[in-house]
Protein backbone atom coordinates (compact mmCIF):
# COMPACT_ATOMS: atom_id res chain seq x y z
CA UNK A 1 0.00 0.00 0.00
CA UNK A 2 2.62 2.52 1.00
CA UNK A 3 5.49 3.00 -1.36
CA UNK A 4 8.89 1.70 -0.42
CA UNK A 5 10.26 5.23 -0.67
CA UNK A 6 8.00 6.47 2.10
CA UNK A 7 9.77 7.33 5.34
CA UNK A 8 8.13 6.40 8.62
CA UNK A 9 6.05 9.02 10.39
CA UNK A 10 7.54 11.29 13.02
CA UNK A 11 6.04 12.69 16.18
CA UNK A 12 7.76 15.57 17.89
CA UNK A 13 6.54 17.42 20.92
CA UNK A 14 8.03 20.19 23.03
CA UNK A 15 7.82 20.06 25.96
CA UNK A 16 7.86 16.27 25.58
CA UNK A 17 5.12 14.20 27.19
CA UNK A 18 7.36 12.31 29.54
CA UNK A 19 10.70 14.02 29.06
CA UNK A 20 12.43 17.24 29.98
CA UNK A 21 13.98 18.27 33.27
CA UNK A 22 10.98 17.39 35.47
CA UNK A 23 10.57 13.92 34.03
CA UNK A 24 12.30 11.79 36.71
CA UNK A 25 10.05 13.22 39.39
CA UNK A 26 6.92 12.60 37.35
CA UNK A 27 8.02 9.03 36.62
CA UNK A 28 8.62 8.47 40.29
CA UNK A 29 5.23 9.84 41.33
CA UNK A 30 3.42 7.69 38.78
CA UNK A 31 5.36 4.60 39.82
CA UNK A 32 4.56 5.31 43.45
CA UNK A 33 0.85 5.56 42.68
CA UNK A 34 0.81 2.41 40.55
CA UNK A 35 2.66 0.41 43.19
CA UNK A 36 0.43 1.60 46.00
CA UNK A 37 -2.65 0.79 43.92
CA UNK A 38 -1.37 -2.75 43.33
CA UNK A 39 -0.75 -3.22 47.04
CA UNK A 40 -4.14 -1.82 48.01
CA UNK A 41 -5.83 -4.09 45.48
CA UNK A 42 -4.11 -7.05 47.02
CA UNK A 43 -5.04 -6.34 50.58
CA UNK A 44 -8.50 -4.92 50.16
CA UNK A 45 -9.79 -8.13 48.68
CA UNK A 46 -8.57 -10.75 51.10
CA UNK A 47 -9.92 -11.10 54.61
CA UNK A 48 -6.61 -11.98 56.15
CA UNK A 49 -4.95 -9.09 54.34
CA UNK A 50 -1.38 -8.60 55.40
CA UNK A 51 -1.37 -11.75 57.46
CA UNK A 52 -1.63 -13.77 54.28
CA UNK A 53 1.65 -12.44 52.87
CA UNK A 54 3.34 -13.63 56.04
CA UNK A 55 1.47 -16.90 56.47
CA UNK A 56 1.89 -18.06 52.91
CA UNK A 57 5.69 -18.58 52.99
CA UNK A 58 5.44 -20.07 56.48
CA UNK A 59 2.89 -22.61 55.33
CA UNK A 60 4.86 -23.56 52.22
CA UNK A 61 7.95 -23.86 54.38
CA UNK A 62 6.11 -26.17 56.78
CA UNK A 63 4.89 -28.40 53.98
CA UNK A 64 8.32 -28.64 52.35
CA UNK A 65 9.91 -29.29 55.75
CA UNK A 66 7.48 -32.07 56.58
CA UNK A 67 7.97 -33.68 53.21
CA UNK A 68 11.71 -33.24 52.71
CA UNK A 69 13.41 -32.89 56.08
CA UNK A 70 13.80 -36.66 56.27
CA UNK A 71 15.70 -36.53 53.00
CA UNK A 72 17.67 -33.30 53.29
CA UNK A 73 17.50 -32.61 57.02
CA UNK A 74 20.64 -34.62 57.66
CA UNK A 75 22.64 -32.71 55.04
CA UNK A 76 21.21 -29.28 55.75
CA UNK A 77 21.20 -27.99 59.32
CA UNK A 78 18.30 -25.65 60.17
CA UNK A 79 16.44 -26.99 57.18
CA UNK A 80 13.26 -24.88 57.68
CA UNK A 81 15.34 -21.68 57.61
CA UNK A 82 17.18 -22.88 54.49
CA UNK A 83 13.82 -23.45 52.81
CA UNK A 84 12.12 -20.21 53.76
CA UNK A 85 15.06 -18.01 52.71
CA UNK A 86 15.11 -19.72 49.33
CA UNK A 87 11.34 -19.52 49.03
CA UNK A 88 11.22 -15.78 49.66
CA UNK A 89 13.81 -15.18 46.96
CA UNK A 90 11.92 -17.49 44.61
CA UNK A 91 8.57 -15.82 45.32
CA UNK A 92 10.01 -12.40 44.64
CA UNK A 93 11.17 -13.61 41.25
CA UNK A 94 8.22 -15.80 40.25
CA UNK A 95 5.43 -13.47 41.40
CA UNK A 96 7.19 -10.36 40.07
CA UNK A 97 7.84 -11.89 36.66
CA UNK A 98 4.35 -13.45 36.37
CA UNK A 99 2.59 -10.21 37.23
CA UNK A 100 5.04 -8.22 35.16
CA UNK A 101 4.29 -10.48 32.19
CA UNK A 102 0.57 -9.72 32.41
CA UNK A 103 1.01 -6.03 33.22
CA UNK A 104 1.02 -4.47 29.74
CA UNK A 105 -1.92 -6.47 28.39
CA UNK A 106 -3.86 -5.91 31.60
CA UNK A 107 -3.28 -2.16 31.27
CA UNK A 108 -4.28 -2.26 27.61
CA UNK A 109 -7.28 0.00 27.99
CA UNK A 110 -5.11 2.61 29.61
CA UNK A 111 -2.28 2.36 27.09
CA UNK A 112 -4.75 2.89 24.25
CA UNK A 113 -6.15 6.02 25.88
CA UNK A 114 -3.43 7.87 27.75
CA UNK A 115 0.05 8.90 26.66
CA UNK A 116 1.86 7.08 29.43
CA UNK A 117 5.31 5.47 29.46
CA UNK A 118 4.47 1.80 29.06
CA UNK A 119 7.49 0.49 30.93
CA UNK A 120 5.83 1.81 34.09
CA UNK A 121 3.49 -1.19 34.19
CA UNK A 122 6.06 -4.01 34.42
CA UNK A 123 8.13 -1.76 36.67
CA UNK A 124 5.17 -1.27 39.02
CA UNK A 125 4.40 -5.01 39.06
CA UNK A 126 7.96 -5.81 40.12
CA UNK A 127 7.96 -2.86 42.55
CA UNK A 128 4.76 -4.03 44.23
CA UNK A 129 6.27 -7.47 44.73
CA UNK A 130 9.38 -5.91 46.22
CA UNK A 131 7.18 -4.20 48.81
CA UNK A 132 5.39 -7.47 49.55
CA UNK A 133 8.75 -9.13 49.82
CA UNK A 134 9.74 -6.66 52.53
CA UNK A 135 6.65 -7.64 54.53
CA UNK A 136 7.51 -11.29 54.13
CA UNK A 137 10.82 -10.66 55.88
CA UNK A 138 8.81 -10.63 59.11
CA UNK A 139 8.07 -14.39 59.03
CA UNK A 140 11.71 -14.92 58.11
CA UNK A 141 12.81 -13.08 61.26
CA UNK A 142 10.31 -15.16 63.19
CA UNK A 143 11.83 -18.40 61.92
CA UNK A 144 15.35 -17.17 62.72
CA UNK A 145 14.20 -16.33 66.22
CA UNK A 146 12.58 -19.71 66.77
CA UNK A 147 15.59 -21.57 65.42
CA UNK A 148 17.97 -19.36 67.41
CA UNK A 149 19.99 -18.37 64.38
CA UNK A 150 21.75 -15.09 64.99
CA UNK A 151 22.07 -12.26 62.54
CA UNK A 152 25.62 -11.33 61.57
CA UNK A 153 27.17 -8.37 59.81
CA UNK A 154 26.90 -10.35 56.61
CA UNK A 155 23.24 -9.31 56.59
CA UNK A 156 24.43 -6.09 54.94
CA UNK A 157 24.70 -8.21 51.79
CA UNK A 158 20.97 -8.88 51.81
CA UNK A 159 19.98 -5.63 50.06
CA UNK A 160 22.50 -6.43 47.34
CA UNK A 161 20.88 -9.82 46.79
CA UNK A 162 17.38 -8.34 46.80
CA UNK A 163 18.39 -5.63 44.35
CA UNK A 164 19.97 -8.11 41.95
CA UNK A 165 16.99 -10.48 42.09
CA UNK A 166 14.67 -7.50 41.51
CA UNK A 167 16.73 -6.35 38.54
CA UNK A 168 16.77 -9.81 37.00
CA UNK A 169 13.02 -10.14 37.56
CA UNK A 170 12.45 -6.80 35.86
CA UNK A 171 14.47 -7.90 32.83
CA UNK A 172 12.46 -11.13 32.54
CA UNK A 173 9.20 -9.19 33.02
CA UNK A 174 10.08 -6.66 30.29
CA UNK A 175 10.92 -9.40 27.79
CA UNK A 176 7.90 -11.57 28.59
CA UNK A 177 5.37 -8.75 28.72
CA UNK A 178 6.47 -7.76 25.21
CA UNK A 179 6.04 -11.32 23.98
CA UNK A 180 2.66 -11.56 25.70
CA UNK A 181 1.37 -8.59 23.71
CA UNK A 182 1.85 -10.56 20.51
CA UNK A 183 1.09 -14.07 21.80
CA UNK A 184 -1.48 -14.24 24.55
CA UNK A 185 -0.77 -17.80 25.59
CA UNK A 186 2.75 -16.94 26.69
CA UNK A 187 1.57 -16.81 30.26
CA UNK A 188 0.51 -20.46 30.21
CA UNK A 189 3.83 -21.51 28.77
CA UNK A 190 5.56 -19.44 31.40
CA UNK A 191 3.55 -20.99 34.24
CA UNK A 192 4.70 -24.41 33.11
CA UNK A 193 8.27 -23.18 32.67
CA UNK A 194 8.22 -21.68 36.17
CA UNK A 195 7.30 -25.02 37.69
CA UNK A 196 10.27 -26.67 35.98
CA UNK A 197 12.45 -23.73 36.95
CA UNK A 198 11.46 -24.10 40.59
CA UNK A 199 12.58 -27.72 40.68
CA UNK A 200 15.72 -26.80 38.77
CA UNK A 201 16.75 -24.24 41.38
CA UNK A 202 18.16 -25.26 44.77
CA UNK A 203 15.31 -23.84 46.84
CA UNK A 204 14.33 -26.80 48.98
CA UNK A 205 17.37 -28.98 48.32
CA UNK A 206 21.09 -28.22 48.70
CA UNK A 207 23.15 -28.26 45.54
CA UNK A 208 25.47 -30.81 47.19
CA UNK A 209 22.90 -33.60 46.77
CA UNK A 210 23.10 -33.33 43.00
CA UNK A 211 25.41 -35.38 40.82
CA UNK A 212 28.42 -33.51 39.38
CA UNK A 213 26.76 -33.58 36.00
CA UNK A 214 23.50 -32.10 37.25
CA UNK A 215 25.49 -29.48 39.11
CA UNK A 216 27.32 -28.51 35.93
CA UNK A 217 23.98 -28.02 34.19
CA UNK A 218 22.67 -26.02 37.12
CA UNK A 219 25.48 -23.52 36.70
CA UNK A 220 23.52 -22.29 33.71
CA UNK A 221 20.50 -21.47 35.84
CA UNK A 222 20.91 -17.76 36.59
CA UNK A 223 18.67 -18.02 39.63
CA UNK A 224 21.07 -20.37 41.34
CA UNK A 225 23.67 -17.66 42.01
CA UNK A 226 21.05 -14.95 42.55
CA UNK A 227 19.34 -16.98 45.28
CA UNK A 228 22.73 -17.73 46.76
CA UNK A 229 23.67 -14.05 47.12
CA UNK A 230 20.52 -13.58 49.17
CA UNK A 231 20.61 -16.85 51.10
CA UNK A 232 24.22 -17.11 52.25
CA UNK A 233 24.30 -13.98 54.46
CA UNK A 234 21.10 -15.00 56.25
CA UNK A 235 21.38 -18.74 56.38
CA UNK A 236 25.14 -19.18 56.81
CA UNK A 237 25.80 -15.77 58.30
CA UNK A 238 28.74 -15.21 55.97
CA UNK A 239 29.32 -12.99 52.97
CA UNK A 240 28.62 -14.65 49.62
CA UNK A 241 31.70 -15.61 47.60
CA UNK A 242 32.94 -12.72 45.41
CA UNK A 243 32.76 -14.88 42.30
CA UNK A 244 29.09 -15.60 43.04
CA UNK A 245 28.27 -11.92 43.57
CA UNK A 246 30.01 -10.90 40.36
CA UNK A 247 28.26 -13.62 38.35
CA UNK A 248 24.92 -12.64 39.85
CA UNK A 249 25.51 -8.97 39.05
CA UNK A 250 26.44 -9.74 35.45
CA UNK A 251 23.36 -11.92 35.03
CA UNK A 252 20.99 -9.40 36.60
CA UNK A 253 22.33 -6.42 34.67
CA UNK A 254 22.54 -8.46 31.47
CA UNK A 255 18.94 -9.65 31.77
CA UNK A 256 17.71 -6.14 32.57
CA UNK A 257 19.49 -4.73 29.51
CA UNK A 258 18.20 -7.47 27.22
CA UNK A 259 14.64 -7.10 28.55
CA UNK A 260 14.80 -3.35 28.15
CA UNK A 261 16.09 -3.56 24.57
CA UNK A 262 13.35 -6.01 23.59
CA UNK A 263 10.69 -3.83 25.21
CA UNK A 264 12.00 -0.63 23.60
CA UNK A 265 12.15 -2.27 20.20
CA UNK A 266 8.47 -3.26 20.11
CA UNK A 267 6.67 -0.90 22.46
CA UNK A 268 5.53 1.54 19.75
CA UNK A 269 3.53 -1.30 18.20
CA UNK A 270 1.81 -2.34 21.44
CA UNK A 271 -1.06 0.04 20.88
CA UNK A 272 -2.11 -1.88 17.73
CA UNK A 273 -2.21 -5.24 19.47
CA UNK A 274 -3.80 -4.63 22.86
CA UNK B 1 -2.74 37.71 26.73
CA UNK B 2 -0.84 38.94 23.73
CA UNK B 3 -1.20 36.99 20.55
CA UNK B 4 1.75 34.73 20.21
CA UNK B 5 2.21 34.04 16.52
CA UNK B 6 3.62 30.56 16.72
CA UNK B 7 2.36 27.37 15.24
CA UNK B 8 1.16 25.11 18.01
CA UNK B 9 0.26 22.06 15.98
CA UNK B 10 1.59 20.98 12.62
CA UNK B 11 0.09 17.95 10.93
CA UNK B 12 1.88 17.33 7.66
CA UNK B 13 0.74 14.62 5.25
CA UNK B 14 -0.21 12.36 8.12
CA UNK B 15 -1.36 8.83 7.42
CA UNK B 16 -2.13 6.17 9.96
CA UNK B 17 -2.39 2.52 9.08
CA UNK B 18 -4.13 -0.16 11.07
CA UNK B 19 -3.64 -3.81 10.30
CA UNK B 20 -6.81 -5.61 11.29
CA UNK B 21 -5.06 -8.97 11.28
CA UNK B 22 -2.62 -7.63 13.80
CA UNK B 23 -5.40 -6.74 16.12
CA UNK B 24 -6.56 -10.31 16.23
CA UNK B 25 -5.19 -12.12 19.20
CA UNK B 26 -2.85 -14.79 18.00
CA UNK B 27 -1.39 -17.45 20.24
CA UNK B 28 1.94 -19.18 19.96
CA UNK B 29 0.05 -22.42 19.36
CA UNK B 30 -2.02 -20.97 16.53
CA UNK B 31 1.04 -19.31 15.06
CA UNK B 32 3.02 -22.56 15.12
CA UNK B 33 0.17 -24.59 13.57
CA UNK B 34 -0.30 -22.10 10.75
CA UNK B 35 3.41 -21.94 10.10
CA UNK B 36 3.66 -25.72 9.91
CA UNK B 37 0.76 -25.89 7.50
CA UNK B 38 2.45 -23.23 5.44
CA UNK B 39 -0.51 -20.88 5.75
CA UNK B 40 0.01 -17.20 5.21
CA UNK B 41 -1.17 -14.53 7.60
CA UNK B 42 -3.46 -12.45 5.44
CA UNK B 43 -3.63 -8.91 6.64
CA UNK B 44 -6.36 -6.42 6.15
CA UNK B 45 -4.90 -2.97 5.88
CA UNK B 46 -7.01 -0.02 6.88
CA UNK B 47 -6.05 3.64 6.67
CA UNK B 48 -8.23 5.53 9.14
CA UNK B 49 -6.22 8.65 8.32
CA UNK B 50 -4.98 9.31 4.83
CA UNK B 51 -2.79 12.27 3.94
CA UNK B 52 -4.16 14.83 6.38
CA UNK B 53 -2.44 18.22 6.67
CA UNK B 54 -3.23 21.33 8.68
CA UNK B 55 -1.65 23.74 11.15
CA UNK B 56 -3.09 25.36 14.24
CA UNK B 57 -1.75 28.71 15.43
CA UNK B 58 -1.42 29.80 19.03
CA UNK B 59 -4.67 31.08 20.46
CA UNK B 60 -6.71 29.60 17.67
CA UNK B 61 -9.65 27.27 18.13
CA UNK B 62 -9.63 24.62 15.47
CA UNK B 63 -12.39 22.14 14.78
CA UNK B 64 -12.30 18.56 13.53
CA UNK B 65 -15.51 17.27 12.00
CA UNK B 66 -16.48 14.11 10.23
CA UNK B 67 -18.85 11.23 10.54
CA UNK B 68 -18.23 8.24 12.77
CA UNK B 69 -15.28 6.26 11.50
CA UNK B 70 -13.76 9.21 9.66
CA UNK B 71 -10.67 9.03 11.86
CA UNK B 72 -11.31 11.92 14.23
CA UNK B 73 -10.44 10.03 17.40
CA UNK B 74 -7.38 8.47 15.80
CA UNK B 75 -6.20 11.91 14.72
CA UNK B 76 -6.53 13.22 18.28
CA UNK B 77 -4.67 10.19 19.63
CA UNK B 78 -1.81 10.80 17.23
CA UNK B 79 -1.59 14.45 18.28
CA UNK B 80 -1.75 13.43 21.95
CA UNK B 81 1.13 11.00 21.42
CA UNK B 82 -0.83 7.80 22.03
CA UNK B 83 -0.89 6.38 18.49
CA UNK B 84 2.33 6.70 16.45
CA UNK B 85 2.02 8.17 12.94
CA UNK B 86 2.63 5.68 10.15
CA UNK B 87 3.61 8.31 7.58
CA UNK B 88 4.01 12.05 7.71
CA UNK B 89 4.99 14.47 10.42
CA UNK B 90 3.24 15.72 13.55
CA UNK B 91 4.67 18.53 15.68
CA UNK B 92 3.22 19.86 18.90
CA UNK B 93 4.63 23.02 20.48
CA UNK B 94 3.42 23.80 23.98
CA UNK B 95 1.99 22.22 27.10
CA UNK B 96 -0.79 19.94 25.94
CA UNK B 97 -3.77 18.77 27.96
CA UNK B 98 -5.86 16.08 26.28
CA UNK B 99 -9.49 15.92 27.35
CA UNK B 100 -10.12 12.64 25.64
CA UNK B 101 -11.08 9.28 27.07
CA UNK B 102 -11.70 11.07 30.33
CA UNK B 103 -11.29 8.89 33.35
CA UNK B 104 -9.30 6.15 31.62
CA UNK B 105 -7.06 5.11 34.46
CA UNK B 106 -9.58 5.50 37.23
CA UNK B 107 -9.64 2.61 39.66
CA UNK B 108 -13.15 1.99 40.91
CA UNK B 109 -11.92 0.40 44.12
CA UNK B 110 -10.01 3.51 45.13
CA UNK B 111 -11.48 6.66 46.66
CA UNK B 112 -11.93 9.98 44.88
CA UNK B 113 -8.86 11.35 46.63
CA UNK B 114 -6.72 8.36 45.63
CA UNK B 115 -7.98 8.58 42.06
CA UNK B 116 -7.07 12.25 41.84
CA UNK B 117 -3.52 11.17 42.64
CA UNK B 118 -3.53 8.18 40.30
CA UNK B 119 -5.15 9.86 37.31
CA UNK B 120 -3.20 13.07 37.84
CA UNK B 121 0.15 11.28 37.85
CA UNK B 122 -0.91 9.28 34.78
CA UNK B 123 -1.37 12.64 33.06
CA UNK B 124 2.16 13.55 34.09
CA UNK B 125 1.51 15.78 37.09
CA UNK B 126 3.42 15.79 40.35
CA UNK B 127 1.98 14.21 43.51
CA UNK B 128 2.88 17.23 45.61
CA UNK B 129 1.02 19.56 43.28
CA UNK B 130 -2.01 17.26 43.17
CA UNK B 131 -2.22 17.02 46.95
CA UNK B 132 -2.44 20.79 47.11
CA UNK B 133 -5.18 20.82 44.46
CA UNK B 134 -7.45 18.07 45.86
CA UNK B 135 -9.90 20.47 47.51
CA UNK B 136 -10.15 22.67 44.42
CA UNK B 137 -10.69 19.68 42.14
CA UNK B 138 -13.31 18.10 44.41
CA UNK B 139 -15.01 21.46 44.75
CA UNK B 140 -15.24 22.02 41.00
CA UNK B 141 -16.58 18.48 40.53
CA UNK B 142 -19.10 19.17 43.33
CA UNK B 143 -17.88 16.07 45.11
CA UNK B 144 -16.33 17.50 48.26
CA UNK B 145 -18.41 15.32 50.67
CA UNK B 146 -17.60 12.18 48.68
CA UNK B 147 -13.88 12.59 48.16
CA UNK B 148 -13.06 9.70 50.51
CA UNK B 149 -15.68 7.36 49.07
CA UNK B 150 -14.61 4.62 46.62
CA UNK B 151 -15.48 5.40 43.01
CA UNK B 152 -17.58 2.25 42.69
CA UNK B 153 -20.18 4.01 44.82
CA UNK B 154 -20.27 7.07 42.53
CA UNK B 155 -22.85 7.53 39.82
CA UNK B 156 -21.48 7.64 36.28
CA UNK B 157 -22.14 11.39 36.20
CA UNK B 158 -20.07 11.87 39.34
CA UNK B 159 -17.20 9.86 37.84
CA UNK B 160 -17.33 11.96 34.65
CA UNK B 161 -17.35 15.19 36.64
CA UNK B 162 -14.33 14.11 38.64
CA UNK B 163 -12.46 13.15 35.46
CA UNK B 164 -13.22 16.50 33.84
CA UNK B 165 -12.20 18.39 36.96
CA UNK B 166 -8.84 16.59 37.17
CA UNK B 167 -8.09 16.84 33.45
CA UNK B 168 -8.81 20.57 33.28
CA UNK B 169 -7.06 21.42 36.53
CA UNK B 170 -3.90 22.50 34.78
CA UNK B 171 -2.48 25.43 32.92
CA UNK B 172 -2.23 24.13 29.36
CA UNK B 173 -1.26 25.96 26.18
CA UNK B 174 -3.11 23.46 24.03
CA UNK B 175 -6.33 21.72 24.90
CA UNK B 176 -7.69 18.73 23.01
CA UNK B 177 -11.43 18.41 23.53
CA UNK B 178 -13.31 15.31 22.39
CA UNK B 179 -17.03 15.73 22.91
CA UNK B 180 -16.54 16.00 26.62
CA UNK B 181 -19.06 18.74 26.95
CA UNK B 182 -21.65 16.02 27.36
CA UNK B 183 -20.42 15.48 30.91
CA UNK B 184 -22.86 15.59 33.81
CA UNK B 185 -26.17 17.41 34.00
CA UNK B 186 -27.07 20.74 32.44
CA UNK B 187 -25.71 23.00 35.21
CA UNK B 188 -22.43 21.10 35.24
CA UNK B 189 -22.23 21.29 31.45
CA UNK B 190 -22.54 25.05 31.69
CA UNK B 191 -19.70 25.04 34.20
CA UNK B 192 -17.56 23.03 31.82
CA UNK B 193 -18.33 25.39 28.96
CA UNK B 194 -17.44 28.36 31.16
CA UNK B 195 -14.14 26.77 32.05
CA UNK B 196 -13.38 26.14 28.38
CA UNK B 197 -14.37 29.71 27.50
CA UNK B 198 -11.98 30.95 30.17
CA UNK B 199 -9.18 28.89 28.67
CA UNK B 200 -9.98 30.33 25.26
CA UNK B 201 -10.01 33.88 26.57
CA UNK B 202 -6.59 33.24 28.07
CA UNK B 203 -5.27 32.41 24.61
CA UNK B 204 -5.19 28.64 24.97
CA UNK B 205 -5.16 26.84 21.65
CA UNK B 206 -8.12 24.50 21.36
CA UNK B 207 -8.57 21.47 19.16
CA UNK B 208 -12.23 20.49 19.22
CA UNK B 209 -13.90 17.37 17.91
CA UNK B 210 -17.65 17.61 17.74
CA UNK B 211 -20.73 16.56 15.86
CA UNK B 212 -22.52 19.73 16.89
CA UNK B 213 -22.29 22.33 14.12
CA UNK B 214 -23.64 24.95 16.49
CA UNK B 215 -20.82 24.38 18.96
CA UNK B 216 -18.33 24.24 16.10
CA UNK B 217 -19.27 27.57 14.54
CA UNK B 218 -19.57 29.20 17.93
CA UNK B 219 -16.16 28.02 19.16
CA UNK B 220 -13.85 27.66 16.20
CA UNK B 221 -12.49 29.90 13.48
CA UNK B 222 -11.19 27.18 11.19
CA UNK B 223 -11.77 23.45 10.84
CA UNK B 224 -10.89 20.31 8.96
CA UNK B 225 -13.44 17.91 7.48
CA UNK B 226 -12.44 14.26 7.49
CA UNK B 227 -14.15 11.80 5.19
CA UNK B 228 -13.19 8.21 4.54
CA UNK B 229 -11.85 7.73 1.04
CA UNK B 230 -11.68 11.43 0.22
CA UNK B 231 -8.98 14.04 0.73
CA UNK B 232 -9.46 16.14 3.82
CA UNK B 233 -10.65 19.72 3.44
CA UNK B 234 -9.36 22.57 5.57
CA UNK B 235 -11.15 25.90 5.61
CA UNK B 236 -13.02 28.54 7.51
CA UNK B 237 -15.52 27.18 9.97
CA UNK B 238 -18.53 28.32 7.96
CA UNK B 239 -17.26 26.70 4.82
CA UNK B 240 -16.56 23.42 6.61
CA UNK B 241 -19.86 23.46 8.47
CA UNK B 242 -21.70 23.97 5.19
CA UNK B 243 -19.84 21.13 3.51
CA UNK B 244 -20.42 18.82 6.45
CA UNK B 245 -24.12 19.65 6.56
CA UNK B 246 -24.34 18.95 2.84
CA UNK B 247 -22.61 15.58 3.22
CA UNK B 248 -24.72 14.42 6.10
CA UNK B 249 -27.86 15.66 4.45
CA UNK B 250 -28.45 18.00 7.38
Amino acid sequence: MNGAEATPGTYDRTPPVWGGPGAPGRYFDLLHNLVSRAIKQRYKRSVLGFAWTMLNPLMTMLILTVVFSAVFGAVVPNYPLFVIVGLLAWNLFSLGSTQGLASVVDSGALIRKVAVPKEMFPLAAVGANLVNFLFSLIPLLFVMLVMRVSITWAVLWVPVGVFLIGLFTLGVALALTTLNVFFRDVRYFYDAALLAWFYGTPIFYPIEVLSPRARAILQWNPLYVLVDVFRTPIYAGTAPAPAIVITAAIEAIGMAVVGWLIFRRYQARFVDYI
Amino acid sequence: MAYDPITRITVDQLSVRYDLQLERVISVREYAIRRLRGERFPSQILWPIRDVSFTVQAGESFGIVGRNGAGKSTLLKVIAGIVPPTLGRVEVRGQLSPLLELGAGFDMELTGRENIQLYGTLLGRRSRHLRARIEAIADFAELTPFVDVPLKNYSSGMVARLAFAIATDSDPEILIVDEVLSVGDAPFQRKCEERLARFRARGVTILLVTHSLALLTETCSRAVLLEPGRPCVVGSVNEIAARYAERTGG
